[in-house]
């Protein structure tokens, strides 16, 4: 049933921007709110996969960030971990009652433990995030319940090289783990990212209580992406080196979101393309008055300042380095880079 | 009633008290809710009967503030006319309001870097209110008066500064501008937070969902900035604890947390009084403030999100508890003050239990 109410959902989400334009009569149309928006066919997900995607992507961001900061997964007991918050017994990550396919603990290779010696700000920033995303992965475990998915395989060693050699500039040796400039290059990577996934599943979620959790985890990771890119700016406030890095992230990510699009011309509701913005300042208008120049802390959308969102394909497009599309076809299940074998779905998920 | 917020409210009603024996008019209508604007009206908002478009026309008072507040602070000079008047055709009954300083406007003695920030919280909530009205169309509410001048008598109410001292500026130093809009950031995101939910099922399939919670990432950047910007620099200053004498401000800004938590626990109101999923909900007891502190090692984590301790959720309040906390009142029936000396132009003007 709520396959169906979701499939309908989804169809008037299509039609929704039209509706908006009755509603603001003339003055909305002159907003330039990018296409009409023609949704991905076929969505017949329920909550639980909406969540179990987002589980996925926390798996991801948390074991990330527990590497960087405590040099161990999230599913080991680790001192500094426990001091700073974490549960005492680690993390689950399968369990007889989870769903899909164990992927195991994530490997490491050498020293992942990011050094943050002389860089006590940069280092609490990462202890805090990697705290909170464990959390979050235990909430949705929990909201899941039976129908969790267990941690997939997920590669966070050389996949950063491989993501590296996607960049222009290229950067085929680069690891987040070697200095806290690095780390925070390799969280800008998933931060924005974790926002248009959240902003894209709020609207099809069907329970309430379910979208207010997925508002306020929304909150969360915008802190988080916002955290990171001040932290960025104030490093590097012209964007000519970490920043300028950054920026080639964000437009590897605007490409792939493209690609995510499957060759349609049109984009989400009230997204521009490209749907990422780095750190590098901008002309802005203010109070009537041109001239001015501005941070680009917020990745948000030039006309209207709204996050971006995207769709599950963008997402997944994103995060398996173009691994979800193959031209204008959608190629299931999405793998590469960091899902090596692509997510844990559940038996209707996102593939 | 979680024991740490006792002292809290003990305080605040303690410091009512106190403001109001010492007779400052303006400082005891932050408390009382009695100031010469303030009217009470002990009548409830018509819950249930609210729309959509109220739901936004609420959001669309709070850019208002927010706007002109980051706009004069970067500019000296606030929204243009044609983003605060009635829309052409409109037919409801608010009527437009005008702004009070109080305070020299422009942030003094910023960095480039400093100004450019301002810039663009300044460009992106000007663009909110451009966005909301476009949205809202012949239905968009004129700007109510705005009193920015609120600070000071705010300033006092939280212990920051006393009555007999100069008025707070948040436009003095760049550090008194983070504590300006540190009032404001934190709430704004808890605000779209409880105000989604509220949205109808066909407001959620004409986008307006979607919309929210674009600008409640966006109001959540902004947050994460000034507590960033605030962590940031009381480290890099050395300092040790929060109130250190080296960079006070982190201090300071949970002391506008306190206040904030004295001016909402409790409240509940309506509408939105169903449970929104996070903790510091209507009805609730417990706080939504998470107190920022000074990390003195990479390992001890920071307090740059508010979020819930055990599930790391951002928290959300409920249009009564933000008129609250705008208003600078904790009282009951209180349909104008603070920030809004005429109250905001909403349906949910009057606060409520």
């Amino acid at each position: 049933m709520a396959n169906l109410e979701t499939q309908v959902l989804d169809d008037i989400i299509v039609k929704g921007r039209r509706k908006l334009l009755t509603l603001g009569s003339a003055a909305l149309a002159g907003l330039v709110l990018g296409g009409t928006k023609e949704a991905k066919a076929a969505t017949a997900y329920t909550d639980a996969d909406i969540l179990n995607f987002a589980l996925n992507l926390e798996y991801l961001e948390a074991n990330f960030y527990y590497l960087a900061a405590f040099g161990c997964t999230i599913d080991a007991p680790n001192a500094a971990a426990i001091a700073a918050g974490a549960p005492s017994g680690g993390i689950p990550i399968s369990s007889s009652s989870f769903v899909g396919t164990p992927g195991g603990p994530v490997s490491k290779t050498g020293a992942n433990m990011v050094n943050f010696t002389g860089q006590t700000a940069i280092g609490a920033y990462a202890t805090e995030t990697a705290i909170e995303e464990g959390k979050h992965v235990l909430f949705l475990q929990g909201a899941l319940s039976s129908a969790a998915v267990a941690q997939p395989l997920i590669n966070l060693t050389t996949a950063w090289q491989m993501l590296g050699s996607a960049l222009t500039p290229s950067a085929p040796t680069f690891s987040p783990y070697a200095s806290a400039n690095a780390f925070l290059l390799g969280a800008y990577v998933f931060e924005d990212v974790g926002v248009t996934a959240y902003h894209g599943a709020a609207s099809l979620l069907t329970v309430s209580g379910n979208l207010s959790a997925a508002a306020g985890i929304l909150g969360v990771e915008a802190y988080h992406a916002g955290l990171i890119r001040t932290t960025i700016t104030n490093i590097d406030p012209t964007a000519t080196g970490i920043g300028a890095t950054a920026v080639s992230i964000s437009n590897l990510r605007a490409t792939l979101s493209k690609a995510g699009l499957l060759g349609s011309t049109t984009v989400p509701i009230n997204d521009t393309n490209p749907d990422d913005l780095g750190p590098s300042p901008v002309a802005v208008t203010l109070a009537g008055m041109t001239g001015y120049t501005s941070t680009k802390i917020v990745d948000c959308d030039a006309t209207n300042s709204i996050a971006f969102a995207r769709n599950t394909t963008q997402v997944l497009n994103i995060v398996t380095g173009g691994g979800a599309v193959n031209g204008t076809t959608q190629v299931t299940p999405a793998k590469g880079i960091f899902f090596t074998n692509g997510m844990n779905a559940g038996p209707n998920g996102f593939k | 009633m979680d024991s740490r917020l006792k002292p809290f409210i003990d305080k605040a009603l303690s410091r009512r008290t106190f403001l109001a024996g010492a007779g400052s008019v303006a400082a005891a209508g932050i408390i009382t809710g009695c100031s010469n604007d303030g009217v009470t009206n002990t009548t409830p908002p018509p819950t249930g009967t609210y729309t959509d478009l109220d739901i936004l026309n609420f959001a669309l008072n709070l850019e208002y503030l927010e706007a002109q507040f980051y706009l004069y602070a970067a500019t000296g000079k606030g929204l243009a006319a044609a983003n605060t008047a009635a829309p052409t055709g409109y037919t409801g009954s608010y009527t437009m309001g005008t702004v009070t300083l109080g305070n020299s406007a422009m942030v003094a003695g910023t960095t480039s870097a400093q100004q450019q920030i301002i810039n663009e919280i300044a460009s992106e909530e000007q663009e909110h209110v451009q966005f909301l009205r476009a949205a809202l169309g012949t239905a968009a509410v004129p700007m109510p008066s705005i009193d920015l001048s609120f600070f000071g008598p705010l300033a006092v109410a939280a212990g920051i500064f006393t009555s007999a001292q100069p008025a707070f500026n948040p436009y003095s130093s760049f550090d008194a501008f983070l504590i300006g809009a540190f009032i404001f950031e934190d709430v704004g995101v808890t605000a779209y937070a409880g105000a989604a939910p509220l949205i109808s099922a066909a407001g959620v399939a004409s986008g307006l969902l979607n919309y929210a919670a674009g600008i409640l990432a966006v109001e959540a950047y902004h947050a994460a900035y000034i507590r960033t910007a605030l962590t940031g620099r009381a480290i890099s200053m050395g300092a040790t604890t929060p109130t250190s004498t080296v960079y006070p401000y982190v201090g300071i800004a949970n002391q506008v947390e306190a206040l904030r938590a004295t001016l909402t626990v409790g409240n509940s109101g309506a509408p939105g009084t169903s449970n929104t999923g996070n903790t510091g909900v209507a009805g609730s007891s417990g706080s939504v403030e998470v107190p920022l502190n000074v990390p003195q090692s990479p390992t001890q984590a920071s307090a740059i999100v508010a979020a819930d301790s055990v599930h790391a959720i951002g928290f959300a309040r409920n249009v009564n508890q933000v008129h609250h906390i705008v208003y600078g009142s904790p009282t009951v029936g209180v349909k104008s003050g603070g920030f809004f000396p005429n109250g905001t132009n909403s349906i949910f003007s009057t606060t409520t239990a």
